[in-house]
């Protein structure tokens, strides 16, 4: 049942209300479609689709539309506007012929699904001729799928850039889900995008300390419990027994936490200093006494990340030694890793993990944290995400539409009725102009008039997203 | 891996979820006998190397946010058995372990009836405040719930996002009141030079809301509609809006009447709308040839019999921005031609003007007033229109927003803490109980190891266990977040 507070008819750009006085008379049917545009030079070729069911279970389901929110809508729309602009009579017939339900629908291609820029990934239209305005009224609501989709994405580009890593120097993708920890809570702009992203890293990783993320995922896509963590310390925990008694500090947290893992930031004072003098020598024996299964993990969080990360694993093999592993490179004592939260992003964890290869280290020695760069230093453009009109019927006749403008041709939309097919390559793509057989169509129907038609899994959606075996090889 | 099935209720009822997973396991580190944790927010300063630099140094921030936190998420009755009972069934499967405390939660429960025992001091909303001061502290008001001042940092530093809107927004006012001051000789119509465009292309509704309400603060035209709801709810205004917008077009009113019928389609929605300011969207196939023809001669007469309470204002919405709004300012000039104003700038006539809506942000602003000016179009002639400039291209590092530790009494003893990692200056926290101050100058200067006990402290208690005992409306907002003549 979709959101009860919230106002559907005020969820959306202002000059959207106006909008049902300028289309063309006698429109009966406007048809719209999304997709992540291609464009030269970007760095992603394929996304992740993931998110719309968040968004057609939470705003879009069931009944939409009362009394009560048509007439806050037009007393807000009359003082907005300064005119009555707002189209009170139509909001009225939908929930009078409908119930209140949204007379929509909409077909996607399933949730999880990876596919190549340039392609329909989902496309809506009004199922009842007199509502033709409603398709892009909620085109507003319906384009902050970016938001999902281009975590989703980055999040999975990660995830390529780790397996190739841990590939090539250990010999075995073991642990590959929790080597990205999803630090990006305080950093985002909401709670609720903190549950969209947060369960949208949760696709490609089981790694998270969004805890939102968890919530969302268990809410609306039937996971119980989508993400792990382990006990940490944060700067406070340290620095509020004083300088002088940072060894007291970690010496409480190994303590508290005999069994499991347990991470420790070392850097608020020196954490050369912490790494050699403190865990690799005072409290050497309680480091080693840890087994695999309750390791401690060392967190530097200041200074350059690939420096710093390698003078701190020098310091820590002088310490504490190391084994080859049986691709020959070298690993720390199994009661002991490090893990870089602060300064991750694509290029500089693809930057560590070679520099640690090139110094003869794998990569199980590491696990990353990230932030801003996985949940908040993303927007619309990263992907290209739009939303358009492709087509129309006036007067009975069906037109294809499209915009061209002659100052960026990558801005031009495509054109008619789609779908989507898989080729005798075995790549998808999209065919326009209602041209594709309906056969073929990959895309399905998930919402129509009010009701949800399928429920993915995070499960489901694990096992599409999920790497192919070239991805892992870099 | 067995994963029980949990049942989650239906209510929001996020508040013990709202922390990072580290935080649940906190309350186990702090030093023993510890019975208060005193911390703090602010946009630190960073001593960049010059080289560096970027071109926008956002010396100063707006305060602006907190309201909406403490309303929306820490008020009154936070903590439930049931919420209880959920936190515990999730971190249990989350950590694997159980090292959720229940024990600390229920004493909150049952001697606070779930009011948060947490005392929040801060600089009045609208503030406008350098670099590198306190902002607002919180701390512990029982020794038994030190661990609480931690547990809510990580909703408290989403404040970022509003402070981090509202400071960008009014950095691209003072730009727009500069202009407009040299090339017109007033600042008429400053509160609707920038619209916000940017609902579609924030990650979320309640981002859409939080933004949109901070770009309020310096201005007056919004189609997030999202945002007054939050002014309405969390601030309030003495008029009945804050946020005004215009009957505008969209690519899909154009392109649906067909690739040979944008003419019709431009004059049936100018028809429309005869006594209000109009915006149409001039670039679905050459901006260009719109300007010349279709505006400038097929419908040019329809455009000069408006008022100048109605004008058309055409919409470019592709191409580079500075030289797409020059070449059509120069197309309309030739077919509209302009006057000029009491500051030697072309003004066109009163009845048409540009909306530029694309790809703006707050350096292709300045190159766009700047490239304007250098070609004698007054700033009268443009607004403009941002999206994810103005409410999603933005993170915590901006404005280095940082929540820190400060302060802690173990044993009885006040002792002042920090951090001063070797590797990075610029992550050194202050020392103390802190506080705010205004020196005999005007500027602002935060005084650490409680030196400001003795008064005149900027930092107002607006929160105090479960309790909002200060509050801000918009209005004050926007009065303290006013520009002066200095910033422009």
């Amino acid at each position: 049942m979709a959101a009860q507070e919230f106002n559907f008819l005020l969820a959306t750009d202002s000059y959207k209300i106006t909008h049902y006085k300028q289309y063309p008379p006698n429109i009966s049917n406007i048809y719209s479609y999304f997709e992540c545009r291609r464009k030269k030079g970007s760095q992603f070729s394929e996304v992740v689709f993931f998110g719309l069911q968040y968004l057609l279970k939470k705003y879009l389901l069931g009944q939409v539309v009362t009394e009560e929110k048509i007439q806050e809508a037009k007393v807000f729309y009359q003082m907005h506007f300064k005119q009555a602009v707002f189209d009170e009579e139509s909001w009225r017939k939908i929930l009078e012929k409908h119930d209140g339900r949204l007379p929509i629908r909409i077909k996607a291609i399933p949730e999880g699904t990876i596919i190549p820029r340039g392609n329909v990934l989902f496309t809506v239209e009004n199922t009842d001729p007199e509502f033709y305005w409603l398709t892009n009224y909620i085109e507003t609501m319906l384009l902050q799928m970016w938001y999902p989709i281009t975590v989703a994405t980055i999040s999975r580009e990660f995830k390529k850039i780790l397996a190739k890593h841990l590939k090539a120097t250990s010999g075995s993708l073991e642990g590959l889900d929790l080597k990205l920890h999803d630090f990006g809570y305080r950093g985002v702009s909401s709670q609720e995008s903190a549950a969209l992203g947060g369960a949208a890293h949760l696709v490609n990783f089981c790694s998270t300390d969004t805890v939102a993320g968890l919530l969302m995922a268990q809410r609306y896509y039937s996971c119980p419990m989508a993400g792990f963590s382990i006990p940490a310390a944060e700067h406070s925990t340290i620095i509020s027994w004083g300088r002088s008694r940072e060894k007291e500090a970690f010496e409480r947290v190994l303590e508290q936490f005999p069994s499991g893992p347990v991470s420790v930031v070392s850097d608020s004072y020196d954490i050369f200093n912490a790494c050699k003098n403190i865990w690799g020598d005072k409290l050497k024996e309680r480091v080693m006494e840890r087994s695999q299964d309750s390791c401690l993990v060392i967190r530097p969080d200041s200074g350059d990340p690939a420096e710093t990360l390698i003078e701190v694993i020098k310091i820590l093999e002088e310490c504490f030694g190391c084994s080859l592993n049986v691709m020959g490179y070298k690993v720390l004592p199994s009661y002991l890793r490090i893990i870089q939260g602060d300064g991750i992003d694509l290029s500089s964890v693809d930057e560590i993990l070679q520099k640690l290869a090139d110094e003869g280290w794998s990569a199980e020695n590491v696990v990353f944290g990230c932030g801003s760069a996985l949940l908040q230093k993303l927007n619309r453009d990263t992907l290209n995400c739009a939303f358009k009109c492709s087509y129309v019927e006036s007067n009975g006749k069906g037109m294809d539409v499209y915009k061209q403008p002659v100052t960026d041709p990558s801005k031009g939309s495509k054109r008619g009725r789609l779908s989507l097919r898989r080729n005798s390559d075995g790549f998808l793509e999209t065919i326009e102009k209602g041209a594709g057989k309906p056969e073929e169509d990959l895309l399905v129907t998930v919402f129509e008039n009010g009701s949800l038609v399928l429920d993915y899994s995070l499960e489901e959606i694990r096992k599409n997203a999920r790497l192919r075996d070239e991805e892992t090889k870099g | 891996l067995y994963v029980p099935t949990i049942v989650v209720k239906k209510e929001d009822n996020r508040h013990l979820l709202f922390a990072l997973s580290l935080q649940v396991t906190h309350y186990k580190q702090y030093p023993p006998n510890t019975s208060k944790v005193y911390s703090y927010f602010e946009c630190r300063e960073k001593r960049t190397d010059p080289s560096k630099s970027r071109k926008v140094k956002y010396d100063k921030t707006v305060f602006y946010g907190l309201q909406y936190i403490l309303n929306k998420y820490l008020k009154g009755k936070v903590v439930t058995p049931e919420k209880i009972q959920e936190a515990k069934e999730v971190y249990r499967e989350h950590f694997q372990d159980d090292v959720f405390n229940e024990k600390g939660w229920t004493y909150i429960l049952e001697k606070y009836n779930g009011h948060l025992p947490i005392e929040i001091k801060a600089v009045p909303e609208g503030s406008v405040i350098p670099r590198g001061n306190v902002l607002f502290t919180v701390e512990s008001t029982d020794p038994e719930c030190y661990w609480l001042t931690n547990w809510v940092e990580t909703i408290l530093v989403q404040i970022w996002y509003p402070i981090t809107v509202a400071t960008n927004s009014r950095e691209q006012k003072k730009i727009l009141a500069k202009y407009l001051m040299e090339t017109a000789g007033n600042l008429e119509g400053l509160a609707y030079k920038l619209h916000d465009f940017g609902y579609r292309g924030v990650s979320s509704q309640e981002t859409a809301g939080i933004g949109a309400s901070a770009h309020l603060v310096n201005f007056k035209g919004t189609d997030t509609v999202a945002g007054i709801g939050v002014i309405k709810k969390y601030y309030g205004t003495k008029d009945p809006v804050p946020g005004f917008s215009v009957p505008a077009a969209e690519h899909s009113t154009i392109t649906a009447w067909g690739k040979d019928h944008e003419k019709d389609a431009f004059e049936h929605i100018i028809k429309q709308f005869p006594n209000v300011p109009v915006s149409i969207v001039s670039d679905s196939y050459d901006i260009y040839n719109a300007c010349e023809k279709i505006w400038g001669e097929d419908l040019r007469s329809l455009i000069v019999a408006r008022s100048a309470d109605a004008p058309l204002v055409i919409r470019p919405d592709s191409g580079n921005p500075l030289d797409t709004v020059l070449k059509v300012l120069e197309i309309l000039g030739k077919k509209f031609p302009p006057l000029e104003n009491s500051k030697g700038y072309k003004v066109l006539p009163p009845y048409i003007r540009v909306i530029q809506g694309d790809g703006v942000d707050i350096n292709t602003l300045q190159e766009i007033v700047e490239g304007m000016k250098k070609h004698r179009w007054s700033i009268e002639n443009i607004a403009f229109g941002s999206g994810g400039a103005l409410l999603q291209k933005l993170t915590r590092d901006l404005l280095n927003c940082s929540f820190k530790c400060s302060y802690v009494v173990t044993n009885g003893l006040g002792v002042n803490v920090f951090k001063d990692p070797v590797a990075d200056p610029n992550k050194r926290s202050k020392k103390g109980r802190l506080s705010l101050h205004r020196t005999a100058s005007g500027n602002f200067v935060t005084l650490e190891e409680g030196k400001g006990d003795l008064g005149g402290d900027q930092l107002h208690t607006v929160f105090q266990n479960g309790k909002i005992v200060k509050t801000y409306t918009f209005d004050e907002v926007r009065d303290n977040a006013q520009l002066t003549e200095s910033d422009y």
